[in-house]
């Protein structure tokens, strides 16, 4: 389980670049699919790197599923050699994508989001039309289950939009 | 949409889940077994207060998680 609030402050007031994917967005979107790790998407510039890296090094993040003893350094140059990050930190499961298969890169993730703000943080997550591209993707049974209550919601929303 | 919504929508939210167009993806969402009432409900929600009922639901299946491990510890691996 992851602790949201310590984990979305401590990459909004250390400035990274990033966009909140998965079920976390999901949830912010309002349906009650429940998650158990904080998915984003983020920048791969060096100075992007460095950010995360500090952002993160207080929670003392390793490799998800490796035995503890195996080394491991978080460091930006350990993030310039892999892409995306699957971490369990003292604040839980934290996942780290470069990109996200059915929308793209960091930059196309960003064209494809929306602002909140989350525990007086302002936040990008992916919109539905994010969500629902990104799930049909995934295409895991775990993925496909949710598509009809996103496409549900989608319309719901798009029906009723008032402006 | 990660907004709070008027009430005026929110009815018109409710009479959407409650009369499904027939067809519609709120139809077909109803038929896969999705209860949208409870997507109503975080609807009514601010996006923190969405986030913090994901957290509390997340606390509550590691206690069920916990308690089940100790029952097949107490029932000798019995389940």
């Amino acid at each position: 389980m992851v602790e949201f609030e310590p984990a979305i402050k401590a990459i909004t007031t250390n400035e990274v670049d990033f966009v909140i994917v998965g079920g976390v967005a999901i949830s912010v979107h309002s349906t009650g699919y429940i998650t158990r790790d904080l998915d984003f998407c983020y920048r791969r510039t060096t100075e992007n790197l460095k950010k995360i890296v500090a952002a993160f090094a207080p929670f003392n993040p390793r490799l998800r599923g490796f035995p503890e003893d195996l080394p491991f350094v978080w460091d930006e140059r350990t993030l310039q050699n892999g892409t995306n990050f699957t971490l369990v930190t003292t604040i839980g499961d934290i996942d780290m994508l470069g990109e996200v298969a059915g929308v793209g890169d960091y930059e196309a993730v960003r064209r494809e989001s929306v602002s909140t703000s989350l525990y007086n943080c302002e936040v990008r997550v992916l919109t539905l039309d994010g969500l629902i591209n990104a799930k049909r993707a995934a295409g895991r049974t775990k993925d496909l289950l949710v598509l009809p209550e996103l496409e549900a919601l989608k319309e719901l929303l798009t029906e009723t939009d008032e402006e | 949409m990660t907004e709070k919504l008027s009430e005026e929508r929110l009815e018109k939210i409710r009479r959407l889940i409650t009369n499904p167009r027939p067809g519609s993806k709120v139809a077909a969402a109803l038929e896969f077994g999705i209860d949208l009432t409870l997507t109503l409900g975080q609807l009514r929600k601010t996006p923190q207060e969405r986030l913090e009922s994901q957290q509390s639901a997340m606390r509550g299946l590691e206690e069920l998680a916990r308690a089940g491990a100790e029952m097949r510890k107490r029932n000798n691996g019995r389940v």
